[in-house]
């Protein structure tokens, strides 16, 4: 059956440049599929977001690299070597802080005593108007 | 594809805050190396050294509760009547720009006492000024806590 269909083929004339014109138009789609894959771009919010990115990175770390001033190494450095030294300085810090917060607060409690001794003394007194005003009707 | 972009972009935003925070704060940075000032900086490392330490301790203080939390400690003090005016003048101006909160405010004989702090998410920071007829005195505490934090300190002095 084959046989016969390729026989049968063999037989009907080829039109002439029938070749070379399917060649050039297998050529053409080629080229059309080569330039629509290079078209797929990606979105342009990724596009956008990947520029955003690039920028924020690239003046982030040009703003830290120069914001950094010639005294950073040196104030960066411990001025202790010794932790016993940075321990009492330390100790020393954190307990003045303390201390003054502290007495702060103390003030805060003194005239919270006296706002509430007042306010006490203030309820006597409206009591005793009370207890006087129904006296009296 | 997106998530991945999404992914970088948070790494970048991480990566510029970190390079951003700091263990000290920065406008205090410049007085390291000036005539007339002692500058003091206390590491981390220093910090968690010292608190290794069973000495580290004060009666009434609870110092470990700040000290873990605590990045590092500057002091800054000059007797010098020039610099201390600039020292004052300097504060007084980060101050306002890193919109710090006056915390506590104490005047007592010559002595005035006013205590700032600034809370945030990446760094927050405690500073006390201490300024009298003999010297200018400025310590800054920064690390990463909180006002309870910093209360609690005192609470056993009461």
């Amino acid at each position: 059956m084959d046989e016969l269909d390729y026989k049968a083929l063999e037989q009907i004339p080829i039109p002439e440049g029938l070749e070379e014109r399917l060649s050039a138009k297998i050529d053409e789609w080629e080229k059309e599929e080569k330039k629509a894959k290079r078209r797929v771009l990606r979105p342009t919010f990724l596009r956008y977001t990947a520029v955003a990115a690039s920028i924020a990175l690239v003046f982030g770390l040009g703003y830290h690299l120069l914001s950094q001033d010639k005294y950073t190494n040196l104030a960066e450095q411990d001025t202790y070597q010794d932790p016993m030294m940075a321990q009492l300085e330390a100790q020393r810090a954190l307990t003045l802080l303390a201390a003054n917060l502290n007495k702060g607060m103390g003030h805060l409690e003194k005239a919270k005593a006296l706002s509430d001794k007042t306010e006490k003394r203030l309820n006597e007194q409206l009591n005793l108007l009370k207890r006087y005003e129904t006296d009296h009707h | 594809m997106k998530q991945t972009i999404i992914k970088a972009l948070l790494c970048v935003v991480v990566l510029l805050c970190s390079l951003n925070a700091s263990a000290q704060i920065k406008a205090l940075e410049k007085y390291a190396d000036m005539k007339n000032v002692t500058y003091v900086f206390i590491s981390k490392y220093m910090l968690g050294m010292a608190e290794k330490n069973a000495a580290f301790s004060v009666p009434g203080v609870n110092l470990k509760v700040l000290t873990d939390k605590l990045s590092g400690i500057q002091i800054i003090s000059s007797e010098n009547r020039s610099v201390r005016t600039r020292l004052r003048n300097d504060v007084k101006a980060f101050l306002t720009k890193d919109k710090y909160e006056l915390m506590m405010q104490m005047n007592e004989d010559d002595n005035k006492v006013n205590i700032y702090h600034h809370i945030g998410k990446q760094q927050s920071a405690v500073i006390m000024i201490s300024d009298n007829d003999d010297e200018f005195v400025i310590m800054a505490f920064s690390g990463k806590f909180t006002m309870e934090d910093v209360m609690k300190m005192t609470l056993d002095l009461h």
